[in-house]
């Protein structure tokens, strides 16, 4: 007589069943899993990519600050915070210059984000508040970078100085009638420029594109100057020389070598260094 | 066959039917609206699914897998399942701007934590919900979250923007203020030629642009 199978044996092996396919399905290396972006290759710690590409920022500010706004004015050039207005014959000011190099990061789809504030801004747009305004005054009094997680957004921010680093920005500051404040010196903590990464570590490669997205916002920035100083009615001769050498801009190749020259060593040693804090994951 | 064989057999025939119907309309571009979550908001009637919903990366398998092990901790980031999250880059692929007077990566900055939290500043669909056929459902006193201690040092207009913040007069902003600032046009100066609040509710429904047709920065397909 045939024995009648145990049922809660039965069920038993059917639930090891179950279990096992699911375990094969989800957990068999079959097809090829996808890239963890966490884990593939070295890895250097956010604060340090931050470190990097504020150094570029530095770079391309003191740059474009000193070398096209100091010396173009001095020589007829034009600067406003109405730039972008087809009647108004003028480049972008410096904050504004960097407003469009952020801006282009944004359409590059790295995700780094850029932004320049002050606790005495001329656009009250750009007065901190909340956590930056706590991590400004803290790095008013130690002079050192501030970083932290902005847990509701879930990124990693840094703050860094921006310093009053030619005579313009003191001047511009101090005359400017929607100016806050009207006393500041060459050398002052003017603002700080924030910015934002949604991971505490890049690698190598991420770090490489950080860079790239940072650089192709400079150059975006300066060829939308260049585009509005063609269609002055006295446009400057674009080629070689620079405002220091009379009414003139230099192009965009010559703009990205010297911004290149001074910025990509500082980089580079700034890689090396971080070197010794690469590791590979476990 | 029997009667009530041949009832079975009609049955699995209408059902089979109504399958297939359902099916081909996932199908067919001209149907996509069929099964849309609900009407396409103004502007956006010819777009189709995929221009927005964009399929995540990998198998469905592979999608499982990862996200198994990201939940045991065995990998560091997690994936999303069949399609992406429709995020800030499918807007931007058709209304990219080189100037907004309020980009929403703006709001990524720390400061702008309530606005964030109240309003979802920071992601275009906050306030241009889809699929409810209107263009944007922006609240009244949106701009109270960033803009209540707005003391202009030159008020440019005869009642000073703090003596509207004063009464709360925030459904007024827009009555002036483009909120992109995409239309080429000169602000009002007087606060009685600002747009009603039914014009610029008429216009957040879906009607027509109180602040004139000119766009600095128009639409890919040159709206």
């Amino acid at each position: 007589m045939a024995q009648i199978p145990n049922v809660k044996h039965s069920k038993s092996i059917l639930w090891a069943g179950i279990f096992l396919v699911v375990g094969i399905y989800l957990f068999a290396q079959r097809p090829t899993p996808l890239v963890d972006s966490e884990s593939a290759g070295r890895v250097i710690p956010v604060e340090k990519m931050f470190r990097i590409v504020a150094a570029e920022n530095n770079a391309a500010r003191e740059l474009y600050t000193k070398n096209i706004v100091g010396y173009g004015m001095k020589v007829g050039l034009g600067f406003s915070e109405k730039w972008r207005e087809a009647d108004v014959a003028a480049g972008p000011l410096p904050a504004l210059f960097l407003r469009e190099a952020a801006t282009s990061i944004q359409k590059s789809r790295i995700p780094l984000g850029l932004f320049l504030g002050s606790d005495f801004p001329i656009a009250r747009s750009n007065n901190f508040g909340s956590a930056q305004a706590e991590r400004f005054k803290m790095m008013r009094a130690s002079s050192k970078p501030q970083f932290f997680y902005s847990p509701d957004i879930k990124l990693q921010v840094a703050m860094f100085a921006d310093l009053a680093v030619a005579p313009g920005c003191v001047t511009c500051h101090n005359e400017h009638p929607k100016s806050p404040k009207v006393d500041w010196k060459l050398g002052d903590i003017m603002g700080a420029t924030t910015w934002s990464y949604p991971k505490d570590k890049v690698t190598l490669e991420e770090m490489v594109q950080i860079i790239s997205a940072y650089r192709g916002g400079v150059v975006d920035a300066y060829e939308a100057y260049l585009a509005k100083a063609a269609k002055f009615s006295k446009p400057p001769e674009v080629g070689d020389r620079w405002p220091e050498d009379g009414y003139f801009l230099p192009s965009k190749d010559v703009f990205v070598k010297e911004f290149e020259r001074r910025a990509s060593g500082n980089t580079i040693s700034l890689i090396l260094q971080a070197n010794s804090l690469l590791k590979v994951p476990d | 066959m029997t009667r009530e064989g041949k009832l079975k057999a009609a049955y699995y025939f209408f059902g089979t039917v109504v399958a297939l119907l359902g099916f081909a309309t996932t199908m067919m571009a001209d149907w996509q609206h069929i099964y849309a979550k609900g009407p396409a908001n103004t502007g956006h009637a010819k777009l189709t699914c995929v221009e927005c919903h964009v399929e995540s990366p990998g198998t469905v398998r592979q999608q499982l897998q990862a996200k198994a092990h990201f939940w045991l901790g065995m990998r560091n980031t997690d994936v999303e399942f069949g399609h992406a999250k429709v995020g800030n880059q499918q807007c931007d692929a058709c209304h990219s701007r080189d100037q907004d007077s309020h980009p929403v990566h703006r709001f990524l900055e720390p400061r702008f934590k309530e606005a964030r939290a109240e309003l979802g500043v920071q992601l275009c669909v906050s306030c241009h919900r889809e699929h409810i056929g209107v263009r944007a459902t922006l609240p009244e006193t949106a701009c109270s979250f960033c803009h209540n201690d707005l003391k202009l040092k030159a008020d440019p207009i005869d009642v000073p923007h703090h003596v509207l913040i004063e009464v709360n007069n925030w459904a007024s902003c827009l009555g002036c203020h483009d909120y992109h600032n995409n239309h080429r046009r000169t602000v009002q100066k007087s606060v009685k030629q600002a747009y009603s609040p039914s014009v610029i509710k008429a216009y957040m429904d879906g009607g027509p642009s109180p602040y004139g047709t000119e766009k600095k920065y128009p639409t890919k397909e040159g709206k």
